[in-house]
């Protein structure tokens, strides 16, 4: 069973849109994810010399949303956080020199009560466009707090 | 990875896949360092870090396996077109350690006005643990 009842949390900040900034992709940075990732598709990494026409692997817009700086929503629950999981919609191809912009609201909070006892989960999704406003990419991002095992 | 897979040649309950590989913690330095010009000590860069955390070592960040579970769809074939990548994080991804991605088709549109593919995705340890589990749909060209 899933609930947001009883857990205290900032709710104004539901469905507030924020601006977390723009990022420019270089060729070096869309070369360095795929390296870092064992990316080996000529699609992401060019020719055996790294030339060639490019574009971005979609999940290249997580590097921007991860650690990213959010509005706190002051949840009061749970002594560490981390990542449940994420979805990324791929809207439109990313290319070296675009300049993405984006946003992030928080969509949800709730809570589940398993095996290790009650956890909160907090839902972002953060919204990336290009220089053109075309949406390029839609990440959604659930977050889990929980009480460290004793 | 095939160059030329269209929508005609999948099947539902076709295995996509498996991919072996390890995430070294250069690896790890390099991803976090696209976004952070000075990598700083944290649970993805640290074991000390990790551990103050309750962590047993340092773990690939979560974005970075989101990215290395896209690549056993998009490694399939050039023709692959990624719409959508769900992941669950069911365990932590540790560096240094043998991983396998592997992927099923679950369905596929039959009724003619796309060419998209769903499937299910997943990351074991050497152990056959899932440690990270999610869902993609991609698309297909049609065969010409």
């Amino acid at each position: 069973m899933t609930t947001d009842e009883g857990i205290v949390y900032d709710r104004s900040l539901l469905g507030v849109e924020t601006d977390i900034g723009t990022f420019e992709l270089t060729r070096e940075m869309l070369l360095g994810f795929a390296k870092s990732t064992g990316e080996t598709n000529p699609r992401y990494v060019g020719d055996e010399n790294g030339e060639g026409d490019i574009v971005a692997p979609s999940t290249i817009c997580n590097v921007f949303v991860s650690g990213v700086s959010r509005p706190d929503i002051k949840l009061e629950f749970g002594e560490i956080s981390f990542f449940a999981g994420q979805s990324i919609e791929c809207k439109a191809e990313i290319r070296p020199g675009d300049v993405l912009s984006a946003s992030t609201k928080l969509d949800n909070v709730y809570a589940k009560t398993g095996r290790s006892g009650k956890m909160v989960f907090a839902v972002w999704e953060t919204h990336f466009k290009n220089q053109d406003d075309t949406t390029v990419a839609l990440v959604t991002e659930s977050f889990v707090r929980r009480n460290k095992s004793r | 990875m095939s160059k030329n897979l269209y929508f005609e040649d999948v099947d539902i309950g076709d295995e996509i896949g498996p991919i072996t590989r390890s995430v070294s913690d250069d690896d790890v330095i390099q991803f976090v360092s696209i976004r952070e010009k000075k990598v700083a000590p944290s649970r993805f860069t640290s074991k000390e870090f990790a551990n103050s955390e309750g962590l047993p070592e340092a773990i690939v960040p979560g974005p970075m396996n989101i990215a290395l579970m896209s690549q056993v769809l998009t490694d399939w074939s050039e023709t692959v077109c990624l719409l959508k990548i769900d992941v669950v994080f069911r365990q932590t991804v540790p560096h240094n350690k043998e991983l396998t991605f592997s992927g099923i088709v679950t369905d596929k549109d039959e009724t003619g006005e796309s060419t998209k593919i769903e499937c299910d995705v997943v990351m074991e340890n050497s152990d056959g643990v899932k440690l990270v589990i999610g869902t993609g749909i991609i698309a297909l060209p049609n065969k010409p």
